[in-house]
């Protein structure tokens, strides 16, 4: 483990490339590339990694939510993912997806994951070896979780609203421009439908990117504590929820937060602005700054 | 509604009738294909247009040339953190439109982009594919523009 990773207060949910290099042949890994680039696993990935779509594989696809127990235990199974299996992820988008894969993975309990140091584009960068094979792993048996346990790391609208009431810390992780409520949506992304700007009254505003360097990787623990506590007056027991407009950039900030700095209570409110800027009455903060 | 140029018509027509694989080796064949359609050494442009997005689609030039003829000729470069679809868009688009007239390509429907990505692939964050041929039009139009405005 480098020195920076083993800084962090749960290294164990970190890996570099170095070390993902070392251990493609290990039997007991996963490696799951999940990404925001619907095409890009096809165009190449790292040498036994299956693919994930964030959409597809982990979206209920009829109602807004994620899917069920059976349904985890069913994609699990078939990409040959036992509950002793680690499993490793990383992706574009200095790893947006595979923050987001790997928060859904803690939904149904599984522990034994880590996110690669990078993702995609530090792996790329090195140069280092990718196949357009698709592994075939053996189907193995993933017993179905009892539950999915929301409660401890997502939070659903009327729980922000409460928590906006109480005036307890919030991250909006969106870009500047978002925050303010000049534009409901990234630069050049589409319009994901969201009626109003803004946003939830007493949010910190604190981008994604803060928390990455420009290759990817995630900052150094020093960083991370002068931006997060230093900075936004954070504290490690504070009970924060972190949002963006979906909740990709926020399982990122959730990340950070919570396995990086060892944030004992944070969640991911995935409704996050397509749902607060949508909701009759939701109460909505401007600013220019 | 305007009809699209033959070679687009081509490559929906070629998409329709494959299977969910081949298509997206096809995509990926066009983005592998997207390099060529920078400019090459000694080209000249009537407009030149590259905006960098601060923090995701990177970096997109358009450069257009419209001939003698009023033939459009496209150049495009793109970032590297530019979706695959994207860059698959990018050639399907400069192959399509380029000697097209300018009216071709502004009034050119878009509703081909799903009969070429296939329902598995569209979706929200995907369409950033729709981002190029905007940003191709808009080229056109400042040409248009200037055209009324030098007969004016």
């Amino acid at each position: 483990m480098n020195e920076k990773i083993a800084a962090y207060a749960h290294p164990d949910v970190l890996v570099s490339t170095d070390w993902l290099a070392s251990h493609l042949d290990d039997p007991s890994l996963r490696i799951i590339e999940s990404n925001e680039d619907v095409l890009l696993y096809d165009t190449g990935h790292v040498p036994g990694a299956v693919h994930i779509d964030w959409r597809r594989d982990l979206n209920d696809q009829t109602v807004r939510d994620y899917i069920g127990p059976e349904q985890f235990a069913r994609l699990c199974s078939a990409h040959g993912i036992t509950p002793d299996t680690k499993v490793v992820f990383y992706g574009d988008k200095s790893n947006w997806w595979a923050t987001y894969a790997f928060w859904v993975f803690q939904l149904f309990g599984h522990r034994n994951a880590a996110v690669v140091d990078g993702g995609r584009a530090k792996w790329v960068a090195e140069n280092r070896t990718l196949t357009r094979e698709i592994p075939k792993p053996a189907t193995a048996v993933y017993p179905q979780p009892a539950a999915r346990n929301d409660a401890a790391i997502r939070a659903f609208y009327h729980e922000t609203l409460a928590h906006m009431q109480a005036a307890k810390p919030m991250v909006d992780v969106r870009s500047p421009g978002e925050f303010r409520g000049e534009v409901t949506h990234m630069p050049e992304y589409p319009q994901e439908g969201v009626l109003r700007g803004g946003h939830i009254p007493g949010a910190h505003s604190c981008p994604w990117a803060t928390a990455a360097n420009p290759d990817g990787t995630f900052k150094s623990i020093d960083d991370l504590r002068a931006i997060y506590q230093s900075g936004l007056g954070l504290n490690p027991a504070d009970d924060i929820i972190a949002y963006c407009r979906i909740g990709e950039r926020s399982s990122h900030t959730w990340f950070v937060l919570t396995y990086l700095l060892g944030f004992s209570s944070v969640r991911n409110y995935d409704g996050s602005w397509t749902e607060w800027g949508n909701m009759v009455r939701s109460p909505i903060e401007r600013s220019t700054t | 509604m305007a009809e699209h140029p033959q070679a687009l018509k081509d490559i929906i027509d070629l998409c329709a009738g494959l299977a969910e694989s081949e298509r997206r080796e096809m995509l990926i064949s066009f983005a592998d294909g997207a390099a060529r359609q920078a400019p090459q050494p000694g080209e000249s442009f009537d407009l030149e247009d590259t905006r960098k997005d601060e923090e995701c689609t990177d970096t997109v030039g358009v450069f257009l040339r419209i001939d003698d003829g009023r033939r459009c000729h496209f150049r495009i470069t793109l970032g590297p953190q530019v979706q695959t679809l994207t860059r698959a868009m990018t050639t399907i688009l400069c192959q399509s439109f380029n000697g097209a007239s300018p009216e071709t390509v502004l009034d050119a429907p878009a509703d081909f982009v799903p009969q070429i990505v296939g329902a598995e692939l569209v979706r929200l964050r995907s369409q950033t594919v729709y981002y190029v041929l905007g940003r191709m039009k808009s080229a056109v139009k400042v040409w248009l523009n200037r055209e009324r405005a030098a007969s004016a």
